[in-house]
């Protein structure tokens, strides 16, 4: 055993994958999450992005539907 | 990187797709993105054995103790330099506990295997969550500023809270379950003081 033998990579998609995904999918059928701090978000955020900071996470789950794609940034 | 750490959450809470975009908002505006090589891993939720994920657990609080440590010294600004020094010393606690439940499960007898034989790891090399090295995350704190260190911090303790919510769920005895949960909350705790100072620098 390595010590990598205990992670794996998170998927990630490069800004031009998500902006043609934000460009070709319905709004409703995504989830469009800015992890980052309200202020952070008040300064620029991505179209229709809602704000749940990641330390919120966890307790606001049930405001995303999980069974849609999830980008978070 | 909050974003990867945001992603790995949703993975173990059973979203089926959740990507993080590749170098945040920054990369989205065309510009460079921030981050030390390598970071972005999550736990991989595999059998390990629970003695493995301790120690994981307690090499993973050493390199975060001495990389708050090191972050520490380096602030002029004494509120930051209060804060990483008390998470530093935070984490060092957390290895006690850690030590202390590996302890019960194996024995006295086994302490010499703890942590790092257990892992296969040779010493003298210290790891930071998602197997990044300490060393590589150290040299690309040179010349950063506050706020990206800040952020990478916030990732650190996202993927420790991912880590020890796995680890109670495993978890067989009570009194691990309660440990975990212990440490999930207190790593919770420096999230959220983390995250408090970073709202603090963004004006």
């Amino acid at each position: 055993m390595g010590i990598m033998d205990y992670f794996k990579p998170v998927d990630t998609w490069p800004p031009d994958k998500v902006r043609q995904f934000l460009n070709e999918v319905s709004p409703q059928d995504y989830n469009l999450v800015d992890v980052r701090t309200p202020k952070e978000y008040e300064q620029g955020h991505l179209p229709g992005a809602q704000l749940i900071p990641v330390g919120e996470l966890e307790s606001r789950l049930k405001e995303l539907d999980r069974t849609k794609p999830t980008i978070t940034y | 990187m909050r974003s990867r750490a945001a992603a790995a959450v949703l993975s173990r809470e059973g979203f089926k797709e959740a990507y993080s975009m590749e170098g945040g908002i920054r990369a989205w505006n065309g510009l460079r993105a921030a981050g030390p090589p390598e970071a972005g891993m999550a736990y991989f939720e595999t059998a390990q054995k629970p003695e493995e994920m301790i120690a994981l657990a307690w090499i993973l609080e050493e390199g975060a103790s001495k990389f708050y440590r090191e972050m520490g010294k380096r602030q002029k600004g004494p509120d930051e330099a209060a804060l990483f020094k008390e998470l530093s010393e935070d984490e060092e606690k957390h290895k006690t506990s850690l030590f202390s439940i590996y302890q019960k499960r194996a024995g006295k007898g086994a302490d010499s295997a703890f942590p790092r034989s257990l892992l296969s790891l040779e010493s003298g090399v210290d790891y930071l969550e998602g197997g990044v090295l300490l060393n590589k995350a150290l040299e690309w704190t040179q010349g950063q500023e506050l706020r990206d260190i800040l952020d990478f911090s916030v990732s650190l303790e996202a993927n420790a809270i991912d880590l020890y919510i796995k680890m109670e769920r495993k978890a067989e005895g009570g009194e691990a379950k309660e440990v975990f949960r212990a440490l999930s909350n207190q790593e919770r705790n420096h999230l959220k003081r983390l995250t408090a100072a970073l709202q603090t620098l963004i004006s």
